[in-house]
């Protein structure tokens, strides 16, 4: 356990808005060992993308973080100023999003932006950050890279956009990199690619990476382990077999009977969580899933429950109290894989 | 399951092709061949599902049902009636018959307007009841797509994804449509909303006896969803099945590709799952490939594949596929 690359402790975010304080990250506590593939799965708003941004300090005005403490191989990152942070940020630490789009510069050619990426965290000149980029072009696996250097954005497909982002991210080596959804705006045939890809960088990198993503499918492919997140908070962790065969958490379950299931002869009705995510400008007092809970109990709309904790993994579910009653909700999903 | 009357949908041959850049002499003009003959029926009550990567035509062939725009070739006969070449003031009656619902519920919402006029306009515009009958028609509909009738006088901002996509739902319903087309209903939603979305949908449809035309790029939920599934790949249709027939007997190898492909939610099914090497990204459409439009990224390309193009060719049992491999 001396391995940590990443622990993030009882890390609070909210964003102050005309309309009052939304609260988007309520104590969020995690850690990411190196070498390691964290996912986080979570719906819209369940603040898995705060948690990321809060890391990398990269939230936007009025997004602030309130309480808690980032480590980065020790380092407190949140009181770091911005150009230490600037010197890190794309240097051990990376970030790849979601859309490849909105995220390249337009007006430049991709080599142009690859090849800035390199020279604002390395001393090369441009010869060399040239011979870079090109290294990293073959690395990622485009096609023709001396002349896909020189080409725009636009003339790119969504993939070799996500392929390019990939390339920009990896350029020094990154010891932790954070995908944000990073195939969510793909194909299914260019998502594998791009899953294939993450999994041999991570192979040769040995780099922590933290997978954010609202896709079970694509979670169960990639992560060693699983946070399920769910009104800002953390309601599940579990090494991956855990979640999705022995699943402990009631949304975890929901989150499961909502999708199809391939293998499934018969076409079995979806089993869709009623209602919708809680409104963080007034979260609710309890769990915040007890709204939507089909197991609810009266303390779980008055009293946030503490995590039930093992070895491995950690469950935040008045259920798993010693006096709590049994409940079939566990057995359900079990039953029906 | 559901009764099947013959077709309400029939598309044949239907090809539709974009003009690229200028040129000066009309026969130098470019074309991209979004969809380059593509048959298909649906029954009614049924819902047929189109499947394919972005690019293959597939929402293309949605908007050359409902006209959006005007189609290159072929024929689109809905109700025993050619549509293809109606003018738009004889299309009004087959208008009020087919609606869509969009992919984006954001962007497919006036913001400016009111649900009420949302969700009623195309009621004004057909001319169907008076002021009061059109506003209880609004609220009727809002909540039989589990909205609250009061929600009528709200602008869409203040909605969620999932709630504007209902929004959408229930002006597609407005009218009393047979034949709905999903263009992408769910992608945008998050997951314990989608499968409130598809059932809604399977509700409705059993209720008022809709038939679909359900375009996703997510297959595992078109496979539950759709009775039949198109699979489309550069234009052309490659096979068309049963839903459970194509997951279990998939023939095509791009078929097979697509659903290998698929993340499946089984950590241990999914890291054993055989790997289909498949580098190649799908072709420009401006530059197709001769023959089967597969063959440069297919696996079992052989001679005959360069030089001619399969034909959509029925293998009993309802399934057709589009391959010189398949016997």
């Amino acid at each position: 356990m001396n391995d940590i690359m990443l622990r993030v402790e009882n890390l609070s975010t909210s964003f102050f808005t005309h309309l009052g304080e939304v609260k988007a990250v309520r104590g969020v506590s995690f850690t990411v060992q190196k070498g390691e593939v964290l996912g986080i799965v979570g719906e819209s708003g369940s603040g898995k993308s705060i948690t990321a941004l809060s890391i990398l300090q990269l939230l936007k005005h009025p997004g602030k973080v309130i309480s808690g403490r980032v480590l980065f191989k020790g380092e407190s990152l949140l009181d770091k100023p911005e150009k230490q942070m600037r010197a890190m940020r794309g240097n051990q630490l990376s970030m790849i999003f979601q859309d490849p789009m909105t995220s390249l510069n337009p007006t430049l050619t991709v080599g142009e932006q690859v090849m800035e990426m390199i020279r604002v965290h390395q001393t090369v000149d441009r010869g060399l950050a040239r011979k870079k980029a090109l290294e990293l072009f073959d690395w990622v696996k485009i096609p023709s890279p001396r002349e896909r250097l020189n080409c725009y954005p636009h003339e790119f497909s969504g993939g070799m956009r996500q392929r390019v982002m990939i390339a920009m991210a990896l350029c020094c080596d990154p010891e932790l990199i954070i995908a944000d959804e990073p195939t969510t705006a793909l194909d299914v045939t260019i998502q594998e690619q791009i899953l294939k890809l993450l999994r041999s960088i991570q192979g040769r990198l040995n780099s922590s990476i933290v997978l954010i993503t609202h896709d079970l499918g694509v979670i169960a492919e990639l992560a060693d382990r699983i946070l399920v997140m769910y009104g800002g908070m953390i309601m599940e962790e579990a090494p991956v077999e855990d979640i999705f065969y022995r699943p402990r958490h009631p949304y975890t379950v929901g989150l499961l009977e909502s999708i199809p299931q391939i293998e499934g002869h018969a076409r079995r009705r979806l089993i869709p969580i009623p209602g919708s995510p809680p409104d963080m400008l007034k979260p609710p007092a309890g769990c915040p899933f007890a709204p939507r809970c089909a197991a609810a109990m009266r303390i779980c709309f008055e009293k946030s429950p503490e995590y039930s904790k093992s070895k491995r993994s950690r469950a935040m579910c008045w259920l798993w109290h010693p006096q709590a009653p049994p409940s079939a909700i566990f057995d359900r999903w079990r039953k029906g894989a | 399951m559901m009764k099947h009357s013959g077709p309400l949908v029939e598309v044949r041959n239907l090809k539709k092709y974009f003009p690229v850049g200028k040129a000066i002499l009309k026969s130098h003009t470019r074309y991209l061949k979004a969809v380059d003959g593509v048959d298909l029926s649906i029954d009614k009550g049924e819902t047929l599902g189109l499947v394919g990567e972005s690019g293959c035509g597939k929402s293309t062939v949605a908007k050359s049902i409902i006209r959006i725009h005007p189609i290159t070739d072929g024929e689109i006969i809905f109700n025993n009636t050619d549509i293809s070449r109606l003018k738009p003031g004889q299309l009004m009656p087959f208008r009020k018959e087919v609606q869509m619902i969009f992919q984006d519920p954001y962007a497919s919402l006036n913001s400016r307007m009111t649900v009420r006029d949302i969700v009623g306009e195309s009621l004004e515009i057909h001319k169907i009841g008076t002021r009061k009958e059109r506003l209880d028609r609004v609220r009727t509909l809002l909540e039989k797509v589990g909205l609250n009738a009061d929600h009528a006088n709200r602008y869409p901002h203040e909605f969620s994804g999932g709630q504007r996509q209902r929004i959408g739902i229930a002006r597609a319903l407005a009218v009393n449509p047979s034949f709905i087309i999903c263009d992408e209903p769910i992608s945008a939603l998050d997951v314990s909303i989608q499968a409130q979305v598809v059932n809604m949908l399977e509700d409705l449809q059993k209720e008022m006896n809709l038939t679909y035309l359900f375009i996703a790029h997510d297959l595992s939920m078109v496979k539950h969803i759709s009775n039949r599934m198109g699979v489309m790949y550069l234009g052309k249709i490659v096979e068309i099945a049963d839903s459970e027939e194509i997951y279990k007997h998939p023939m095509h190898p791009y078929t097979r590709m697509l659903l290998s492909a698929i993340p499946v939610p089984d950590p241990l099914l999914s890291r054993n799952k055989t790997q289909t090497e498949m580098e190649e990204e799908i072709p420009s459409p401006l530059n197709l490939p001769s023959g089967c439009r597969f063959r440069t990224r297919c696996p079992h390309a052989m001679d005959i594949c360069e030089t001619q193009s399969p034909l959509l060719s029925d293998m009993g049992g309802n399934h057709s596929v589009a391959c010189h491999l398949a016997k």
